[in-house]
């Protein structure tokens, strides 16, 4: 049984808070381990034995307490203190906004916050309502024409300017390709010749070991082909012999059986001929 | 003890019911710090800031069946910061200093049951402080729970609620107090038949 109490369990046993099936469980458990009982009824008499500690006897002192909803004046509630407090903060800023010369305007939608002597912005004269349709069309033309002008101009200069710097590149591109050329030309003829005696000499080389290679290897395959021929002579031969041994045999048995049947007649003829003979007689 | 109604009635601000309250729990109160100090003057300051402290948050006590539990949280609390303030401030009772022996003692005043034989009283009053002794021995957080099981006859639940533990814990905590306590019981050699003779 591998059952073992915790303390909790013990506790609960020398307390007498334990279910019924618990108890039965320790029970047998106490049985099995008697030390443990032994321990736990030396816990319980120490519990015993501290039992005879007294209580003192002690008188509860008069209770005087202050009744702080009642006596309270009015000005010290919540409610005064916190209004008062609000008070004095508004009073306080207005103290300080008059001091820094503070003014709030709102007009037509817009808010201002002020500091200081308010100054007196310029009037702006409406200039833009004095001009009729057509001036303003005059003016919008002659400003597209100059546009138009300055664009042109410009586009033009633009435009020689991207022509000149075309022509320079081409020349001196086709300086550059023309000396390529002329370097290429000098540099191709010996490479050429070069070229052509490697070539040559690579395909020398590769005809020489063309051919040996491929004479050594005619050479072994007469060899082996001279060499299977004798085989197959040999085989011949072998199967040869042993036709005509069988055929030799196969006569001799032959041989055997015509005599053996010779023999056979003639003693027949011979044993009726005696018969006839002792008949006769 | 009391019922929900005076408590109730306290929480509401009924000053008498506050009064009552405490006439009904003081000497528990007392008596659990005395029983974990074993020093009037600290048991009395405890006691004295639990109830104080009841007075001002009764108002907040939220189930009237819980007041219990909250009452003794308080004193718990209470007691541990005596013992903190004390361990860094040492200081002796008047009412600890030797009390003499036999007739001079005056133990004789404190004696529980004034009709009781002298002698005998004496002989209780002074095995219960031997006893108290071996209780201040044990680690704090056990003899908390040995007071609070042994004395106060609180349940493991009402334990674990007021130190805000698991009631695994609380007896835990119980059995290895139990533990304890037999082995300072055994090393002083008092065992149930000299209190027996000394009863």
């Amino acid at each position: 049984m591998n059952y073992k109490p915790d303390e909790n369990t013990l506790i609960a046993y020398l307390y007498g808070e334990l279910d019924e099936k618990e108890q039965e469980k320790l029970t047998q458990y106490f049985q099995e381990h008697p030390e443990e009982l032994k321990h736990v009824q030396a816990l319980a008499q120490a519990r015993d034995i501290m039992g005879a500690i007294n209580d003192k006897e002690v008188i509860a002192p008069p209770v005087f307490m202050d009744d702080h909803s009642h006596g309270r004046p009015i000005w010290q509630s919540a409610t005064v203190r916190w209004g008062t407090a609000i008070a004095a903060s508004f009073l306080f800023l207005m103290v300080a906004a008059k001091l820094i010369g503070m003014e709030i305007y709102y007009s037509q939608g817009e808010a201002r916050i002020t500091f200081g002597k308010k100054e007196a912005v310029p009037v702006q004269t409406d200039a833009v309502s004095r001009l009729t349709v057509d001036q303003v069309q005059t003016m919008i033309r002659s400003s597209l024409v100059k546009n138009n002008e300055f664009i042109a101009a410009r586009w033009a200069d633009n435009q020689r300017k991207l022509d000149e710097s075309i022509r320079n590149r081409l020349d001196v591109n086709s300086k550059k390709t023309e000396d390529m050329m002329k370097n290429a030309s000098l540099a191709s003829q010996e490479q050429i010749r070069s070229f052509v005696d490697g070539l040559q000499n690579e395909n020398l080389r590769s005809m020489k070991d063309y051919l040996q290679l491929s004479s050594a290897e005619q050479k072994k395959y007469v060899e082996s082909l001279l060499v299977d021929f004798s085989k197959y002579l040999q085989e011949q031969r072998n199967q040869d012999l042993t036709l005509f041994q069988t055929r030799m045999s196969s006569m001799e048995r032959n041989t055997d059986q015509f005599k053996q049947e010779t023999e056979q007649i003639l003693s027949g003829i011979i044993s009726s001929s005696a018969g006839k003979k002792e008949n006769n007689y | 003890m009391h019922s929900d109604t005076l408590i109730a009635r306290a929480r509401d601000g009924d000053k008498n019911a506050q009064g009552k309250l405490v006439q009904l729990w003081y000497k528990r109160i007392y008596n659990y710090s005395y029983k974990f100090f074993f020093d009037h003057d600290l048991a009395m300051e405890a006691a004295q800031k639990t109830f104080i402290s009841m007075h001002r948050n009764v108002g907040g006590l939220q189930d009237c069946g819980k007041f219990k539990s909250w009452l003794y949280t308080i004193a718990v609390n209470y007691c541990r910061e005596e013992l903190r303030k004390n361990k860094s401030n040492r200081s002796v009772s008047l009412h600890d200093l030797k009390p003499g022996e036999g007739e001079d003692s005056y133990r004789w005043e404190e004696s529980r049951n004034r009709s009781e034989n002298p002698e005998s009283q004496l002989r209780h009053t002074e095995l219960s402080d031997l006893l108290q002794k071996c209780l201040t021995e044990l680690p704090p957080e056990q003899r908390e729970v040995v007071i609070m099981k042994e004395y106060e006859g609180l349940k493991f639940r009402e334990i674990a609620d007021v130190l805000n533990i698991s009631e695994n814990t609380v007896k835990s905590r119980m059995y290895y107090a139990l533990d304890e306590l037999k082995r300072i019981l055994d090393r002083k050699q008092i065992t149930k038949e000299s209190i027996g003779y000394e009863l």
